[in-house]
């Protein structure tokens, strides 16, 4: 059996592949992206973000791009992380997953109210 | 400076980790350094910083940890047990050899344990001709009559007036004696119990009684000064026992099944009070291959309750299966069912959860009384004891009936432990005594003290 450390999948990789849907982004860049994406719950120090990022890229679900200037943050280079179709796949069926825990959350009546 | 101080916190994560990704989490902490300025920013920018050490440095260093967990949570539900090799290569010699001794030593222990346990089963058996192997929990099962009872009797005006005389005394000391040896399960204190007895029965303790009822008592008595053993009594009736105990004949099973069903198996009342509680009156536990679907009925119609009140006040006992089913469905995993009648099996565990049951989790109040009974006591004394119920009430009867009926002669009877049922809660049970209440008012107020107490507890929630 082949070592699965992606399964159950963390939410801190979770959160990490849902922040580069949309962009390729470098480490800052991806923990801004998660503490705006969980209204600022999930602030990922250095240690979790980059064992998780090191994780993911074994997997083969986030890959390295070259390194880039971000102009915002001045002249230093930084190594960018992309989704690969993979990490997509994972990404989403692990809010499949999700949902259906949400379905039966609302069919068990622990959510107030129709909507969430 | 703090960069300093973070640059030489990243020491701690295994060089590994360090040379793949030390530059990137400094300069991670330059970034948030530079965007969180002010006491409070950088406050919590260490407080993140710390947690995140806390958590990721172990993490780092054991580094199969996360691997372990993750695997076996996903797979249990198969029932199939699945191992994983968290590390390439193959486990050391010395770790082969430490599993091997392990696995022998817990072999050896339950070998031990399982031939221990099969010869207090043996004792449990039953094989005398004279016993009454019914394990019914119910005051008709045998013709137990505790002292109370046997004074009633000796009232009674019917049938011909029993003389105690020195012959009788005589046969009853000798065949308790022999039943003690025989049957008793603590072997020492049961020959030290015979011991007592032939003694008494030497210095005449016993001449002057010729009320059956009162010598029955203080044979008791004399039993269990040397243990105090509530499960073994010495009984008399005033009426004749019957020779052989009568098992159900089939007559009598379709005649229980006719009235079970006239009385829709004595659940007496199902309903819905103010508040959304949930009310259910049963008088007693009956048979469950007769009443099994009137009690799944009477539970599930109590599945959209927020709280329930089971009214056990008129309840006399019945089948220790229909007080484990019906206990059954207030749990959400199997929970242990103790029974003093029996000994402790895999049948001990309730057969929880129950599919499509709602009731696991919601506040749960039993109404007792004086008149509470056997066992409806073991359902009250059980779910105390788990603190799955508050009880609302009186202090129940105190009928346990977990010793076996051996009879001696037409008046008398002794019944005797003959099982070891494990009780994780105390030391005695209700044996007697009765099973208190969590909040002791008159049976007659239970009703409303319950309701009162369910509403105040759902308004808080």
């Amino acid at each position: 059996m082949p070592k699965r450390k992606l399964d159950p999948l963390p939410s801190a990789a979770f959160q990490i592949l849902l922040a580069l849907v949309g962009e390729d982004l470098h480490g800052y860049g991806i923990m801004r992206q998660v503490a705006e994406q969980t209204d600022g719950r999930m602030r990922l120090g250095p240690g979790t973000l980059y064992s998780s990022i090191h994780t993911l890229l074994e997997e083969k679900f986030i890959e390295e791009v070259d390194l880039r200037e971000d102009a915002k943050l001045g002249h230093e280079r930084r190594r960018y992380y992309r989704l690969t179709s993979a990490g997509r796949k994972l990404a989403r069926s692990e809010a499949e997953r999700l949902a259906g825990l949400l379905r039966v959350a609302r069919a068990k009546k622990i959510l107030r109210g129709d909507y969430v | 400076m703090s960069e300093k101080i973070y640059a030489w916190l990243l020491r701690l994560y295994p060089s590994h980790f360090r040379e793949a990704y030390g530059n990137e989490a400094l300069q991670l902490f330059r970034d948030r350094a530079r965007d969180e300025k002010g006491f409070f920013p950088s406050l919590r920018l260490w407080l993140d910083l710390l947690a995140d050490l806390a958590i990721s440095v172990p993490r780092e260093y054991g580094y199969v940890q996360p691997t372990l967990l993750g695997a076996s949570a996903q797979h249990r539900l198969d029932g199939v047990p699945a191992f994983y090799v968290l590390e390439g290569e193959s486990p050391r010699l010395g770790a082969l050899l430490f599993g091997s001794v392990l696995s022998l030593v817990a072999l050896g222990t339950f070998w031990i344990l399982l031939s221990r346990a099969g010869s207090y089963a043996g004792i449990g058996v039953m094989a005398s001709g004279q016993l009454q192997s019914d394990s019914r929990f119910s005051q008709q099962q045998a013709p137990r009559a505790g002292p109370q009872d046997a004074i009633s009797a000796t009232n009674r005006a019917d049938g011909e007036v029993f003389k105690l005389d020195a012959a009788e005394r005589q046969r009853v000391i000798d065949e308790a004696v022999a039943i003690l040896k025989k049957y008793y399960i603590e072997r020492d204190d049961a020959q030290k119990m015979a011991d007592a007895l032939l003694a008494h029965e030497k210095s005449g303790d016993e001449d002057a009684v010729t009320d059956g009822a009162a010598f029955a008592a203080l044979l008791t008595r004399q039993m269990r000064d040397v243990r105090p053993d509530r499960h073994l009594t010495l009984d008399y009736s005033q009426a004749p026992l019957p020779q052989h105990p009568t098992g159900p004949a089939p007559e009598g099973l379709a005649r229980y099944r006719e009235a079970m069903e006239q009385q829709d198996c004595t659940f007496e009342r199902v309903e819905f009070l103010p508040h959304n509680i949930g009310y259910l009156k049963l008088n007693s536990f009956p048979d469950v291959s007769v009443c099994q679907q009137t009690a799944a009925a009477a539970m599930a119609s109590l599945n959209h309750a927020d709280a329930i009140i089971l009214d056990l006040r008129d309840n006399r006992g019945g089948e220790p299966a229909m007080v484990a089913l019906m206990a059954a469905y207030l749990f959400d995993h199997p929970e242990y069912w103790y029974n003093p009648r029996e000994n402790t099996t895999e049948q001990s565990w309730t057969h929880s959860p129950v599919p499509a049951n709602r009731l696991a989790d919601k506040p749960v109040y039993l109404l007792t009384s004086a008149r509470t009974y056997s066992g409806a006591e073991q359902f009250s004394y059980d779910l105390k004891m788990l603190k799955r119920a508050t009880l609302v009430g009186e202090t129940t009867g105190g009928g346990a009936h977990s010793g076996v009926w051996h009879r001696i002669d037409d008046h008398f009877g002794m019944g005797i432990p003959e099982t070891k049922a494990i009780n994780p809660f105390s030391k005695t049970d209700w044996a007697e005594i009765g099973v208190e209440p969590d909040v002791k008012v008159k049976a007659a107020d239970a009703l409303v003290t319950a309701e009162k107490l369910a509403a105040s507890k759902l308004q808080k929630k």
